[in-house]
């Protein structure tokens, strides 16, 4: 028999659902003991059902909800029919529906009756779970198991007594271990809390009421979903973006393709075509890849539905096998958070195809994890500093993209800690905390700017490591805005500065007392043409010193003249100049395979020497072509004498840029930093 | 002792006299006179027809801060920040509060980047000099700004909270070059570590200080001029009073000052009925306030957001929209009906009060449906004209196609009605509360109009309006006491602490804070303590705060505390030992409370007169109350209205009411 609820029912039992994740999120950030945690917010609860439906969410991490019903259900099968009341699970295996390994995953399943009804789950960062570097971020691990302690789904509890064999080996394997120990307490007491809450719900409302308007609340989001999808015109669209990864060193970008194919309420997302996983950070499962196709299509389809199973229900996930988007024993995984939002970068750029309005230039695209591990002598305790010091946003059709904010998919998370807050724990200085001048992409609406942080050490020796992406091939813009500026990171020691040869990736780098590492993010992508930027808009920028003087006349054409006001005349000329100088080629058709690499795959362009003396390109450096489509496409120039005054394009890039032989596209050059050379020059 | 509560609202100024020696209550209602809020004060004043030399007391809620802050109409703040943290502003904390949404936008600060500047110096943590500050840059700075004219500062350095020197030498070099200017240090505003929030609050503070310092300094030039002797007093946000010489330097604590009256006026008037779980709902002219008492507690914070800017003192948990009886009905370019958030204000007001506003409002819809009477008197002196309300209704109506004026009228009071539900949603079941556990305490001019609409949705059993709903805030103010709220930090291991030790600590704060009482004028037998520890296990970030009993017991029975309030907080006991982080004082100025709050007058039964009344898109025939006539525990079937100074209470067909032994009204569904 089925129990029916009132509107009233319905909407209070949701809502106190809601209400008691809620509850647990404020009891794990004042119970907790990893300040990525309690200063931060990097955690997030949810509410599961037995089927491993997630049926309630807050204001949780996106790049944690979302493959949380994965782990949920490896658990599951795991475990099937043998959870009994009092069995806790615990896990973070990147290969089945973790995150990092640093996202530490909980489950309390709540009986009810011999029953398992739904229960509280939480995942949450962890400072360090050993590996070879603190803080377990190693921006150049070769395997998993540099990256830390790997936990399968395994019972920390059984019958309500812990586990003390796996105690003891978590507390042994990870640096910290007191924190460790109470970061878990924090994470039982949390769900302890919800139990309570759940019993209580199940008391007023009687536990079948309770269910019946789980169910309905599904089904209800599932509809509205596929009603927002419905909207979108049908069709196949296809984007490709890049991830950093270093081979041995060298520099060799790893593909990501997607096709996304919409047909009436339904979208499959294919990842067909993305590169083979590689011995480096840059690989993590569908679950977060699809986290990514899922936070992009929500956050421009509908921003303010309910977030539960019911709304992804209409997406289906394809991938090929041990690729960076379906990761297999034992390649790394630490930069899940790079392969989320590379995720979002190539859906961005299929939806501009379908809705042009509703989306934004390219995301700062990385997380950006800096850590620097140390021994704090003061306290005689060791320390670890994490920081993913946020960039910038995409600019959109309304308004320019929000700086130093952290992108979409990373939810309401703080990237930066209080100075005050750090410089109480541990011997770091935080030297500087400021907007990044001219990293915003140009734009008839700029991107956001990226910021910079500068942390001194005080005392003793330390080590640095950072897992960063768009160190090399910049964020991008939309409808021929500009891209945005690079993250960097340098070491700076008295008066020389120390730049890595692997940019954006470093591990176990040793600094001493006095050396300051210096922390850049980067930009968001502009929207529209910034040669069609208001003026009046660049003059403020300017004011404000968010756009150089420099950068307002080569990028925006904006002449400011005595008293920083705008000169029209002469501002109408520069931009006309700036027009005229555009390098425009026409399209033909070469369906030779364009991609190259050592292990990753990355498109290259034929072009004729004099065409590319046209774009300033040398063999090796980095272009964007521009076609009809919002979104450009990334290349590196291959000098071919043999070229005419064209562009060849392969079947996939025509499609992606919307353009057929005949047509033209526009070529710009891009800067990537001095220590990068592309694998083929490399080998040299 | 005489004393007198004034709270100041968008639309009208209320004010209560209570003589404590006859308990006798006045009650009294003007305009509100926005820019010279004084005004509508004296007024307000006058009406209660008291020598102000023979006034002990006199309370008074603001909102002048607030409104600057909500419309961003403050003061042009200049920041100063220590070397490299020009940004602290800008960057916040980064976090994106409006998930999934890619355009989503970061909150502008009050102050642009062009108006923060650096000073080169630098503390380290423990208050230790890392650069100093050299007296040549601070004179540069105070001489910019003093080119600039700047009328209010900022200053927010690193550390200050632990030493506040360096901001102090800031502080005098701006008095010399600024004379005049508002200017707050972060040290003084909240000297507690975090740097941002702390910046942001300190910049709120200045944001509203020179118009809340030059608003208080004329109040109490007007009212010394009157006669009165004494402190004026100030509602602040946590629902305490404190002189009007401290809200003038923090006029931070006076952003909810308004709504902060109410709130103690329901934990009254609950404790005098017996109800324990109370959500107040406070309607005036512009917005609506609604908070949520539980077991009797007023929930206080400190970490609500006010504008998308952090205010990091303590402040009741209050849920505002910008709703009224004044809030303007619009049609959207979808052809939506809308209400609000802008409003007709106290000029021109509603349609209906014949000011010239011809735009129709929730009041004018009112009119037009019978429930508010055409003719009646609001306050002293406004009169509703029916016609013009009538008229503004029906301009809006014909561009509504296939609405009936009627209709239009009806639309307009149940959108209102639906706002005032969605922000009760918000902290109740938003916060795992069921509103069916709750009474609802309707007041404000426009509270009890719409309560028993609110009530049906929401499924409230029992709504209860005060005696003089419309100045139920002033009252409030009146009866709060003052209350100084002391935090200290001091880190200190629980094993190692010896409990005369701590005990001397209270005692040292309890005497500075004895002191500030005294001065404010409050007898000295009526000063009361709170104590509170704030304790962590070591490792932890946060403190968790436990009261403390009267006598301290032994260090075990601290711990034992702290163990408890843990367990049933986080759901569990730590196994690390016990830190002391901050010692915290409630201290406490009583004040005598009215045993009850009847009215004055005796009653002489009254037959009800009658009119045609609009509910559901019918028109029914409603009895119509004088509330000073009613009879105590008379009952009065709906639909009917009951009409008095400053507000009407509605009670639609199906519900009815009873005159309760406080003065209360009691409206509860009938059963079927």
């Amino acid at each position: 028999m089925r129990a029916t609820v009132d509107r009233i029912t319905l909407e209070v039992v949701c809502e106190a659902l809601v209400a008691v994740v809620r509850e647990m999120r404020a009891s794990i950030i004042r119970a907790s003991y990893s300040s990525a945690i309690y200063e931060l917010d990097d955690f997030s609860c949810a509410l599961f059902d037995p089927q491993a439906q997630m049926v309630a969410q807050s204001e949780d991490h996106p790049g944690h909800v979302m493959p949380m019903p994965w782990s949920v259900k490896c658990a599951m099968e795991d475990f099937a029919g043998d959870i009994k009341p009092g069995d806790l699970i615990l896990l973070n295996d990147a290969y089945r529906g973790g995150t990092h390994l640093n996202d530490v995953t909980l489950l309390y399943p709540v009986h009810d009756a011999g029953e398992l009804t739904i229960f509280p789950s939480v995942r949450a960062h962890w400072a360090d779970v050993g590996g070879m570097t603190p803080g377990s971020y190693s921006g150049l691990a070769t395997s998993i198991f540099q990256e830390g302690l790997r936990i399968p789904p395994i019972k920390l509890y059984e019958d309500g007594r812990p586990n003390r064999a796996a105690h003891k080996l978590i507390e042994a394997n990870m640096r910290l271990p007191d924190e460790r120990t109470g970061d878990l307490e924090a994470m039982v007491g949390a769900c302890r809390v919800a139990e309570r809450r759940i019993r209580e719900l199940f008391a007023k409302y009687g536990r079948d009421v309770v269910l019946v308007c789980i169910r309905e609340n599904l089904d209800r989001s599932e509809r509205r979903m596929r009603e927002r999808i419905r909207a979108l015109p049908d069709g196949v669209y296809v984007a490709e973006d890049y991830l950093e990864y270093y081979d041995e060193g060298r520099f060799d970008p790893v593909l990501m393709r997607l096709a996304l194919t919409k047909r009436g309420d339904s979208i499959v997302a294919d990842f067909a075509g993305s590169n083979p996983q590689v011995p480096g950070v840059v690989n993590s499962s569908l679950a977060v890849a699809g986290a990514g196709v899922f936070v992009a299509l929500k956050s421009t389809l509908d921003p303010g539905g309910a977030v539960n199973s019911g709304v992804f229900r209409p997406i289906a996930l394809k991938a090929p096998e041990a690729s960076i988007v379906d990761v297999r024993p034992d390649a790394p995984a630490g930069a899940h958070g790079e392969v989320r939002k590379r995720a979002v970068s190539v859906m961005l750029g299929c939806l501009a195809q379908m809705v042009p309005d509703l989306v934004s230039g390219d995301l700062c695209g990385t997380s950006f994890p800096n850590s620097i591990g140390g021994r704090n002598r003061a306290r005689d305790r060791s320390y670890v500093y994490v920081e993913v010091p946020a960039g910038g946003n995409g600019g959109f059709a309304e308004a320019d993209g929000s700086s130093a904010y952290v992108n979409v998919d990373f939810g309401n998370i703080r990237s930066i800690h209080n100075a005050e807050s750090i410089e109480n724990e541990m011997p770091l200085l935080v030297e500087r905390s400021a907007l990044r001048t001219d990293t915003g992409g140009p734009g008839r609406r700029r991107g956001g700017l990226g910021m910079r942080r500068q942390v001194r050490l005080l005392d003793g020796e330390a080590v640095y490591s950072v897992l960063g992406d768009r160190a090399v091939i910049p964020p991008f813009g939309v409808g021929g805005a500009g891209s945005a500026g690079h993250l960097s990171v340098s070491i700076e020691r008295g008066n020389s500065e120390h730049r890595f040869k692997t940019p954006g990736k470093v591990t176990g780098h040793r600094i001493r007392a006095d050396d300051s590492v210096v922390m850049e993010s980067a930009g968001g992508g502009g929207y529209g043409d910034p040669l069609e930027r208001e003026p009046d808009l660049v003059r403020r920028d300017v004011i404000a010193g968010l756009v150089s003087l420099a950068q307002s006349r080569t990028a925006y054409g904006v002449v400011i003249g005595a008293g920083d006001a705008v000169d029209g005349a002469a501002t109408a000329r520069l931009r006309q100049e700036l027009k005229a100088a555009r390098v425009h080629l026409p399209v033909v058709v070469d369906e030779r395979d364009p991609y190259e690499g050592i292990k990753g795959r990355h498109r290259t362009l034929r072009l004729s020497p004099a065409s590319a003396q046209r774009i300033g390109a040398a063999e090796g450096d980095l272009i964007e072509l521009l076609g009809r489509h919002p979104v450009p496409l990334r290349a590196w120039v291959k000098l071919d004498p043999a070229q005419q005054s064209s562009a060849p394009l392969d079947a996939f890039a025509r499609q992606a840029l919307g353009v057929d032989a005949g047509d033209s596209v526009e070529l710009r050059r891009l800067d990537m930093p001095a220590a990068v050379r592309m694998p083929a020059q490399a080998a040299e | 002792m005489r004393l007198i509560g004034v709270d100041v609202g968008g639309t009208f100024t209320d004010g209560v006299l209570y003589d404590t020696g006859t308990a006798e209550l006045r009650r009294a209602k003007a305009s509100s006179t926005p820019g010279e809020p004084w005004r509508g004060v004296l007024a307000v004043i006058d009406q209660l027809g008291v020598d102000m030399g023979n006034v002990d007391r006199f309370v008074h809620g603001v909102t002048i801060g607030t409104n600057a802050i909500l419309e961003r109409k403050g003061a042009a703040v200049w920041l100063i920040t220590t070397a490299g943290f020009r940004d602290v502003l800008e960057i916040a904390r980064t976090n994106r509060s409006k998930l999934y949404d890619i355009k989503a936008l970061k909150p502008a600060p009050l102050v642009p980047r062009e108006r923060v500047i650096e000073v080169d110096e630098r503390l380290f943590a423990d208050g230790s000099v890392c650069r100093p500050l050299r007296k040549e840059d601070v004179e540069t700075v105070a001489a910019v700004l003093g080119k600039a004219g700047a009328d209010a500062v900022a200053v927010c350095l690193l550390h200050s909270y632990t030493d506040a020197r360096h901001e102090r030498i800031v502080a005098d070099a701006l008095d010399r070059a600024l004379p005049g200017c508002f200017r707050s240090l972060s040290s003084d505003v909240l000297p507690e570590m975090r740097e941002y929030e702390r910046a942001a609050t300190t910049v709120l503070n200045s944001y509203i200080g020179p118009l809340t310092r030059n608003y208080l300094g004329a109040l109490e030039e007007q009212l010394a001029g009157r006669g009165y002797r004494r402190p004026v007093f100030i509602m602040n946000s946590a629902g305490g009073v404190e002189t009007a010489r401290r809200a003038a330097r923090f006029p931070v604590h006076t952003v909810l000052s308004g709504p902060a009256g109410g709130v103690a006026a329901g934990l009254h008037l609950g404790a005098a009925l017996g109800y324990r779980n109370l959500i107040t709902y406070d309607m005036g002219g512009t917005s609506t306030d609604v908070c949520l008492i539980r077991d009797g507690i007023v929930p206080v914070t400190g970490e609500q957001f006010i504008a998308e800017q952090p205010n990091r003192t303590p402040q009741i948990e209050i849920n505002s929209v910008g709703a009224g009886g004044g809030s303007l009905a619009w049609i959207d370019d979808g052809d939506i009906l809308r209400v609000g958030p802008h409003s007709a204000g106290a000029h021109p007001g509603p349609a209906c009060y014949g000011r010239g506003g011809t735009a129709p409002t929730v009041t004018d819809a009112n009119v037009m449906l019978g429930r508010l009477s055409a003719g009646l008197r609001l306050a002293g002196s406004v009169a509703l004209d029916g016609r013009l309300a009538d008229a503004a209704v029906a301009s809006l109506a014909s561009r509504l196609p296939g609405l009936t004026p009627d209709e239009a009228a009806e639309g307009i009071v149940r959108i209102a009605v639906a706002r005032m539900v969605t922000a009760i949603k918000e902290i109740s079941i938003g916060r795992g509360h069921d509103p069916r556990d709750f009474v609802l305490v309707a007041y404000g001019g426009a509270g009890p109009m719409h309560a028993a609409a609110i009530a049906a949705e929401l499924e409230i059993a029992t709504v209860v309006v005060p005696p003089g709903p419309g100045n139920f805030s002033a009252f409030g103010a009146l009866i709060s006491d003052l209350r100084h709220d002391h935090v200290r930090t001091r880190l200190l291991r629980l094993a190692e602490a010896r409990l005369d030790a701590i005990e001397a600590g209270f005692a040292a704060m309890e005497e500075a804070a004895r002191k500030d009482l005294l001065d404010e004028g409050v007898a000295a037998e009526r000063i009361v303590f709170r104590r509170g520890l704030g304790m962590r296990y070591l490792g932890q970030s946060w403190d968790l705060p436990v009261d403390l009993p009267a006598g301290l017991g032994s260090i075990a029975a601290i711990e034992e505390l702290f163990h408890a309030r843990h367990l049933e907080r986080f759901g569990y006991r730590g196994r690390n030992p016990v830190e002391i982080v901050s010692f915290r004082l409630a201290a406490i100025g009583r004040v005598d409370q009215p045993a009850a709050v009847a009215n004055g007058a005796a009653p002489a039964a009254a037959a009800p007169a009658h009119r045609p009344v609009r509910f559901d898109g019918r028109t029914v025939r409603a009895s119509v109350h004088e509330r000073e006539r009613l009879m105590p525990g008379q009952r009065i079937a709906g639909p009917a209205i009951i009409e008095e100074m400053g507000a009407v209470t509605v009670v639609p067909p199906g519900w009815s009411c009873r005159q309760g032994s406080s003065g209360e009204l009691l409206i509860e569904r009938n059963r079927t």
